[in-house]
C-alpha cells in the first residue's frame, strides 16, 4: 500500500535534486531546469496532501494547476531573458555574467 | 512476498546483463586503434570548420514559447468544462473574459510578427 | 461566489482592464504618438485609487473590519487599502518619470507601461491575498513583470545581466516558497490563512521548516538578508525608473503580504516568529549598512541602503507585541515611498547628462541644478532619519515599538546603524555641494521628472512636518487588519 509518506519522500527527493541543481549548475538553462524540479516537487506535495489530509479534496488540485501555469510562465520569461542575454553577452554561464561587482 | 521481490531482482539482473553483454564482448574482442581524426565530428567526409555550437534561429524559441503559453491555458478549461452546468452563467462569462485576454495576447503576438515563419 | 462580490475587486479590475487596453492600443499607435500611452497609464491609476478609497468608505458604512470574498482567498480591509494606495502611488510616479526616460532608449514604449500596470495589479492583489494560492500567484505576477522590466533595455548588457540575475534568484526562491506553502497546506489541510492559523497548533516541529521555507519568498521580495544578494546587481543594472519602482512597490507589497501571513496564518504561540525576525532584522540592517559604506556607484549604494531599510522595517515585525509596531511599519513604508523614489529620481537627472551613476560624477550638481540638489539633501537626510523629515517620524515609531516590546538591544543597534548611514548619505551631499562640476552650466530637467521630484519632495516634507493625517490613517489601518 502506498501511503502519504511515499509521496513525501518522492517530493523531498525531487526538491533536493532541484535545489542541488540550482546551487551547483553554472548554466542558466540548467538552473532553470532545477527550479522546475523544485516547483514540481511542490506539486507532488499539493496533490498528495489533497488526497490524504484535505477534507474538501480540491484546494491542492487548484494549487497544483496554478503552480504548473506559474512554472510555464517562468520558463517563458526566463528563457526569453536568457536568450536575449546570450545574444549580447555570448554566454549562458552565470559565472561569466559579472559586469557588476562590489 | 519476498519471492515476488526475488523475481524483480532476477529480471533486473538479466536485463542489465543483456545490456552489458554485447558491450563487454565488443570491448574484449574488437581490435582498437586510436588516431586524432577519429575524434573529429563527422561532416560527410569534409574537414569540419567553425564552432560545433551552431546558432539556431531565435524564431524556434519564439514558437516554442508561444506554444507553451497557449498550451497551458487548456488545463483551466478542462475543470471548467466539468463543472460548467453547476456554476452557470457566471462561470461562462468568466471563461469568456479569460479567453478574451488570451485572444489579446494572441493578437499581440500576431501583430508583432511572432507567428510569421519567414 | 457571485457578481456582487466583484465590486470589492474594482481597483484590480480597473487596472487590469487599463493594462490590456494599453497593450491593444500600443499595436495601433504610431511610434511618434507612443508617449500618449504613458499618459494613459498615469491616468488609469486615478480611477483605481479613487475606487480603493470609495471601497474603504463602503467598509466603514458596513461597520465591518473587512470583507473576505472568494472562499476567504481575498480580504479587503483598511490595511489592504493603505497598501493599495502606496502601490498605486509608486506605479503613477514611476510611469510619470518613465515618459522621458524610455523614449530613445527602447522602441517598445507601450510594453513598459503595460508591464508597469500589470505589476501594479499584482501589487494590489498581494496587499489583499489571504490564501496561499493567491499569495503565490500574486507574488509571482509581480515578479514576472519585474524580471522583464529589469531586463527591458535589450541592447544594454548591464540591463540584460540585471534581468537574468533577478530572474534566477527570484525563480529559485519561488520554488522554495512553493514547497514551503505545500508543507503548510499539508500540515493544516487548508490553503486559507484563516484556517491555517487555528489548525497549526496540532502540527509538530515541521512547522518551523514550512514557515522558514515560506519566508524565503517574502525575504526575496523585501531583500532581507540572506535573500538579498540579487539587490545590488539588479538595482545597478536595471533602468533607473524601474530600479526606483522595485525599491518601493514590490518591497511595500512584500511587507504587506508578510504581515498578513504571519499575523493571521502563524500564531505567535506556535512559532515565535518575532524572535526569528529580530535576528534577521539585526542582520539585514547591519549587512546593508556596512556594504553601503564602500560603494561608489549611487544606484548600488542606494541598493545596499534599501537592504538596510528593509532591516529597519523588519524591526516592526520583531516588536509585533507592541501596539506601535504595525503603525511604525505602515508609516515608514509611506515615508520610504517618497524619499527613496526621490533619491532615484535625482540619480536620473545627473545620469542623463553624464551617462554615469558614479557618485563623483554627480559633483557640483548644486551649481548646475540647485533645486534638484536641495531635494536630494532632503531625501538623504530623511533616509538617515533627521527631523523634520518623514524618515525621522518613521524611525521614531519603529524605535519606540522596539523599546516598547523590550527589544532594547535591537533599538540600540538600529540607532548605531543610523549613525553609520549618515556617513554615506552625507558623502553624496559632499559630492553635490562641495566638489566642483566637471562641466559647468545649468542642467535641463525634463518636465515629468520635475513633477515626480516635486511630489516626492512634498511628500517627504509634508509627512514629516504635518504627520497627523497619515498617523490617523495608519491608526485606522492598524485597527482594521482583519485577524
Amino acid at each position: 500500500m502506498i501511503g502519504l509518506s511515499h509521496y513525501l519522500v518522492l517530493s523531498s527527493l525531487l526538491f533536493g535534486l532541484g535545489l542541488y541543481g540550482v546551487l551547483t549548475r553554472r548554466n542558466a538553462v540548467a538552473i532553470l531546469m532545477g527550479i522546475e524540479l523544485m516547483l514540481n516537487a511542490a506539486n507532488v506535495n499539493f496533490v498528495a496532501f489533497t488526497r490524504f489530509v484535505d477534507p474538501t479534496f480540491v484546494r491542492g488540485h487548484v494549487a497544483a494547476l496554478i503552480v504548473i501555469t506559474l512554472a510555464a510562465c517562468e520558463a517563458v520569461v526566463g528563457l526569453a531573458l536568457v536568450i536575449n542575454a546570450y545574444r549580447h553577452l555570448e554566454t549562458v554561464n552565470v559565472d561569466q555574467v559579472d559586469l557588476m561587482k562590489g | 512476498m519476498p519471492l515476488d521481490w526475488a523475481y524483480v531482482a532476477v529480471f533486473a539482473l538479466v536485463g542489465a546483463g543483456m545490456a552489458a553483454l554485447p558491450l563487454g564482448l565488443v570491448w574484449l574482442l574488437a581490435p582498437r586503434s586510436h588516431y586524432p581524426q577519429k575524434r573529429v565530428a563527422y561532416e560527410s567526409g569534409i574537414i569540419p570548420f567553425g564552432e560545433a555550437w551552431s546558432q539556431f534561429h531565435v524564431r524556434y524559441y519564439l514558437f516554442g514559447l508561444a506554444f507553451l503559453l497557449f498550451d497551458i491555458e487548456v488545463i483551466y478549461i478542462y475543470p471548467w468544462a466539468v463543472v460548467l452546468r453547476e456554476l452557470g452563467a457566471f462561470a461562462f462569462v468568466e471563461m469568456l473574459i479569460f479567453l478574451g485576454v488570451l485572444g489579446v495576447g494572441l493578437a499581440y503576438a500576431w501583430k508583432k510578427g511572432a507567428l510569421e515563419w519567414v | 461566489m457571485n457578481w456582487a462580490d466583484l465590486r470589492w475587486l474594482v481597483p484590480e479590475l480597473v487596472l487590469s482592464a487599463a493594462a490590456v487596453l494599453l497593450l491593444v492600443a500600443d499595436l495601433f499607435t504610431p511610434a511618434e504618438r507612443k508617449r500618449w500611452l504613458g499618459w494613459f497609464a498615469v491616468a488609469s491609476v486615478v480611477p483605481a485609487a479613487a475606487s480603493a478609497v470609495i471601497l474603504l468608505g463602503d467598509l466603514q458604512a458596513l461597520r465591518s473590519p473587512g470583507v473576505r470574498i472568494f472562499s476567504d482567498t481575498y480580504t479587503l480591509d483598511a490595511f489592504a487599502v493603505y497598501f493599495k494606495l502606496v502601490a498605486l502611488g509608486a506605479v503613477a510616479l514611476v510611469s510619470l518619470v518613465s515618459l522621458e526616460y524610455f523614449p530613445g532608449r527602447t522602441p517598445h514604449l507601450g510594453e513598459v507601461f503595460a508591464l508597469l500596470l500589470f505589476a501594479g495589479v499584482g501589487l494590489l492583489l498581494m496587499a489583499s491575498a489571504s490564501d496561499l494560492i493567491l499569495l503565490l500567484l500574486s507574488i509571482e505576477f509581480v515578479s514576472l513583470s519585474s524580471y522583464l522590466l529589469a531586463g527591458f533595455l535589450k541592447r544594454d548588457p548591464k540591463s540584460n545581466e540585471a534581468g537574468v540575475k533577478y530572474f534566477l534568484y527570484g525563480a529559485a526562491t519561488t520554488g522554495v516558497m512553493a514547497y514551503g506553502f505545500s508543507l503548510l497546506y499539508g500540515l493544516t489541510g487548508s490553503t486559507s490563512l484563516y484556517d491555517i492559523g487555528p489548525r497549526l497548533g496540532q502540527a509538530g516541529p515541521a512547522v518551523y521548516l514550512a514557515v522558514g521555507m515560506a519566508l524565503a519568498g517574502f525575504g526575496f521580495k523585501v531583500s532581507m538578508v540572506p535573500f538579498h544578494q540579487w539587490t545590488p546587481d539588479v538595482y545597478e543594472g536595471a533602468p533607473t525608473p524601474i530600479t526606483a519602482f522595485l525599491s518601493v512597490g514590490p518591497k511595500a507589497a512584500g511587507f504587506a503580504a508578510l504581515v498578513r501571513t504571519l499575523s493571521v496564518g502563524i500564531p505567535l504561540e506556535q512559532v515565535n516568529w518575532p524572535l526569528l525576525l529580530a535576528a534577521l532584522s539585526a542582520l539585514t540592517m547591519t549587512v546593508g549598512n556596512l556594504l553601503a559604506l564602500v560603494q561608489r556607484n549611487l544606484k548600488r549604494m542606494l541598493a545596499y541602503s534599501s537592504i538596510a531599510h528593509a532591516g529597519y522595517v523588519l524591526m516592526a515585525l520583531a516588536a509585533w507585541r507592541s501596539p506601535w509596531a504595525l503603525q511604525g511599519l505602515l508609516y515608514y513604508l509611506l515615508a520610504y515611498l517618497f524619499m527613496n523614489l526621490g533619491a532615484f529620481f535625482v540619480a536620473m537627472v545627473a545620469a542623463d547628462a553624464t551617462g554615469s551613476d558614479e557618485i563623483p560624477d554627480h559633483a557640483g550638481l548644486s551649481q548646475r541644478a540647485p533645486w534638484v540638489a536641495a531635494a536630494m539633501a532632503v531625501f538623504m537626510l530623511s533616509l538617515t532619519g533627521i527631523p523634520p523629515t518623514a524618515g525621522f517620524f518613521g524611525k521614531f515609531y519603529l524605535f519606540a515599538a522596539a523599546v516598547d516590546a523590550g527589544l532594547l538591544w535591537l533599538a540600540a543597534l538600529a540607532v548605531a546603524n543610523s549613525v553609520v548611514s549618515l556617513y554615506y548619505y552625507v558623502g553624496v551631499l559632499r559630492a553635490l555641494y562641495l566638489m566642483p562640476p566637471a562641466t559647468p552650466g545649468p542642467l535641463p530637467v525634463p518636465a515629468g521628472l520635475r513633477a515626480g521630484l516635486l511630489v516626492a519632495l512634498v511628500g517627504t516634507l509634508a509627512a514629516g512636518l504635518y504627520p497627523q493625517p497619515v498617523v490617523l490613517f495608519v491608526e485606522t489601518a492598524r485597527r482594521l487588519l482583519t485577524g
